[in-house]
């Protein structure tokens, strides 16, 4: 594929002993069978006509066919894609950060782009100007990757600055920079009129509902080349564990991969967030549920992470709208209640290992 | 012959250590150990050289380029470097740690031997699966020794940077180890370039002692029996040099802080 990748021994055949590939396909069978369950979940029954009754098909729409092709393969083709993405930029932020504890939304990132969504709503209308729905498509994920990259970037500085390495610098800058971007979402949401303060907590909760199959698709795109990319650099992330001064010394320019793992992890999630939300967690349990099944080499790790996240997202978000129907619970309540447990369990086995963090 | 390393007035600030202004010259094969007190400078200018610290003033040149004009995949081809610290995140398993060290090579298909054979050269070809993270300090020192070996396994007239290499090892070991990177070095023509604390490691191993102390280059010398005098003074202590067929031995004249006071 490449030739960083070529001079690594294959991790099939350095790991065929110990059956590394059946786990994969093991997880991806779970998620399509869990995403044919998911599809047939809800308040509306769908008859195993309804599969066949696609939007290429000339025979009279049922209701159900409405339901599964117009709502809920859309919404879950989103979900596949966003859960995918939050795994992919957990896996990409450990890495990066050479810390199993890190994820985008505990360090911030994911609420600096929910802080500059949210800035640039209160601003037009502010102006008293109508975003059109077009535009708000596709500026807000611009917007948000600002957001996004800016978070990325002074958290990047400031634990370096602080304490290199250490796990409770990373995660206290992490959190000093969440709660200044939580006070930016504040003072918009004070000065918001009540139609902006619903779409403001929609950002704070996180949901799936606003799906259509022209976000599943972009979203998807997105992630097919993210994720093409992030494969390529898998070889040169596994000699980032190393540390940085060796990674440089086995000739891996350093610099230039941290800026490939900020702007792939501020894109994914200034993507995920824009149109769903921020969802908490995923990104810290797709990663390690994957290095749980396939060991720590990232070229196993990062695409299992992807099929993990979109694994539990699809759990997540049919739980979200199924367990109160006809009302819809937002997904980010579902994503921390079983993450948090999931990282104070992770915290501690870390903390263990090193003695402190 | 031009040099294979040249420093030219380098000097270098890093928190409380300074080191230099230093002008040295370094050709091809030589085998040069570092020694001094704990501070002086010895690690600092070891990283200088493999380029982990820019200098404050001076300049490097390294095979006749300016060393920061190398590319950071030419350069890993041509030197290696074992740091002082070595922890690896992730428990990655032990085979993919010394595969790293050729991550920046065209793949050839001998990776996986040159994998085994590495381990085998530093005496770790029974942690060959196991996960790094699960090793004991000294085991985990051979896997990284390991891993430079097979970054400079099929190159010629290279640079080898290391730093403490057998610090973590009982004696026996360490003096394998450290004969086996040396004849490693001399099959290849590479340069080895070493800080040490043990005397007799130097004395042995070693043709060449760069003896520092506060920053300052105390002494550039053969590692000869006359150097100790300088390293009396190098470490502000009486020695005394025993010697027998088998090599030389440097040990610390008993009661030495009296009689200096």
């Amino acid at each position: 594929m490449n030739t960083l990748g070529s001079a690594l021994p294959s991790p099939v055949a350095a790991r065929r002993t110990r059956r590394a590939w059946p786990r994969p396909m093991l997880l991806a069978l779970t998620l399509v069978l869990t995403v044919i369950a998911a599809a047939q979940f809800g308040a509306v029954p769908i008859a195993a006509a309804d599969w066949l009754n696609g939007p290429w098909s000339e025979a009279p729409k049922s209701g159900g066919a409405h339901v599964l092709w117009q709502l809920r393969l859309p919404r879950l083709g989103l979900t596949l894609a966003v859960g995918a993405a939050l795994g992919l930029s957990g896996a990409l932020s450990q890495a990066l950060f050479r810390n199993p504890m890190a994820e985008p939304g505990l360090l911030g990132v994911t609420s600096g782009a929910a802080a500059a969504v949210a800035l640039t709503l209160t601003v037009f209308a502010g102006l008293h100007t109508a975003l059109p729905a077009e535009m708000r498509l596709w500026l807000l994920p611009l917007v948000g990757f600002a957001g996004a990259v800016a978070v990325c970037f002074a958290l990047d500085r400031l634990s370096r600055w602080l304490a290199p390495g250490s796990i409770a610098a990373l995660l206290l800058c992490g959190l000093a920079l969440q709660a200044m971007t939580f006070a930016i979402v504040g003072l918009c949401s004070f000065i918001a009129s009540d139609e902006q303060l619903r779409a403001i907590n929609f950002w704070t909760l996180g949901s799936l509902a606003g799906a259509n199959w022209t976000m599943a698709a972009v979203m998807s795109g997105a992630l097919l080349a993210l994720g093409t990319i992030a494969l390529r650099v898998a070889p040169r992330l596994n000699a980032l564990a190393l540390g940085e001064a060796a990674a440089a010394h086995v000739g891996i320019d350093v610099e230039r991969l941290r800026w490939q793992c900020i702007a792939m992890v501020a894109l994914l999630s200034a993507l995920a967030v824009a149109w769903c939300g921020s969802i908490g967690f995923i990104g810290l349990m797709a990663p390690h549920l994957a290095r749980q099944l396939v060991g720590a080499d990232q070229r196993l790790v990062l695409p299992n992470a992807m099929l993990a996240g979109a694994l539990l997202l699809v759990v997540a978000d049919t739980l979200a709208r199924t367990l109160a129907v006809p009302a819809e619970i937002p997904v980010g309540v579902f994503s921390a209640l079983i993450g948090a447990p999931w990282f104070l369990v992770l915290l501690r086995g870390a903390v263990r290992r090193m003695g402190s963090a | 012959m031009t040099a294979l390393l040249t420093l030219q007035d380098v000097r270098v600030a890093l928190g409380a250590t300074a080191i230099g202004p230093l002008s040295l010259r370094v050709d091809a094969g030589e085998r040069i150990a570092i020694l001094g007190p704990s501070g002086a400078g010895k690690s600092t200018l070891l990283r200088l050289i493999a380029r982990e610290l820019r200098p404050g003033g001076g300049s490097l040149h390294f095979a006749g380029q300016p060393l920061a004009s190398w590319s950071p995949a030419e350069l890993a081809r041509r030197r290696a470097v074992l740091p002082q610290q070595h922890g690896v995140a992730f428990g990655l398993p032990v085979e993919l740690v010394v595969a790293l060290g050729r991550v920046a090579r065209q793949g050839d298909g001998r990776q996986d031997a040159i994998v085994r054979e590495a381990l085998m050269h530093a005496q770790a070809e029974h942690l060959h699966g196991r996960r790094f993270d699960t090793l004991s300090g000294g085991e985990q020192a051979r896997v990284q020794l390991a891993r430079v070996l097979a970054q400079a396994w099929d190159s010629r007239d290279g640079l080898l940077l290391v730093d403490e290499p057998v610090a973590a090892l009982d004696p026996g070991l360490s003096v394998s180890l450290m004969a086996a990177m040396s004849a490693f070095a001399q099959a290849r023509g590479h340069t080895l370039i070493a800080v040490l604390h043990d005397l007799n490691l130097a004395m042995n191993h070693f043709d060449r002692l760069w003896l520092m102390k506060a920053g300052r280059l105390l002494a550039d010398c053969d590692a000869l029996p006359a150097t100790l005098p300088l390293l009396e003074q190098l470490y502000d202590t009486r020695l005394r040099m025993l010697k027998d067929e088998h090599g030389l031995a440097i040990l610390p004249m008993l009661g030495a802080m009296e009689a200096r006071t």
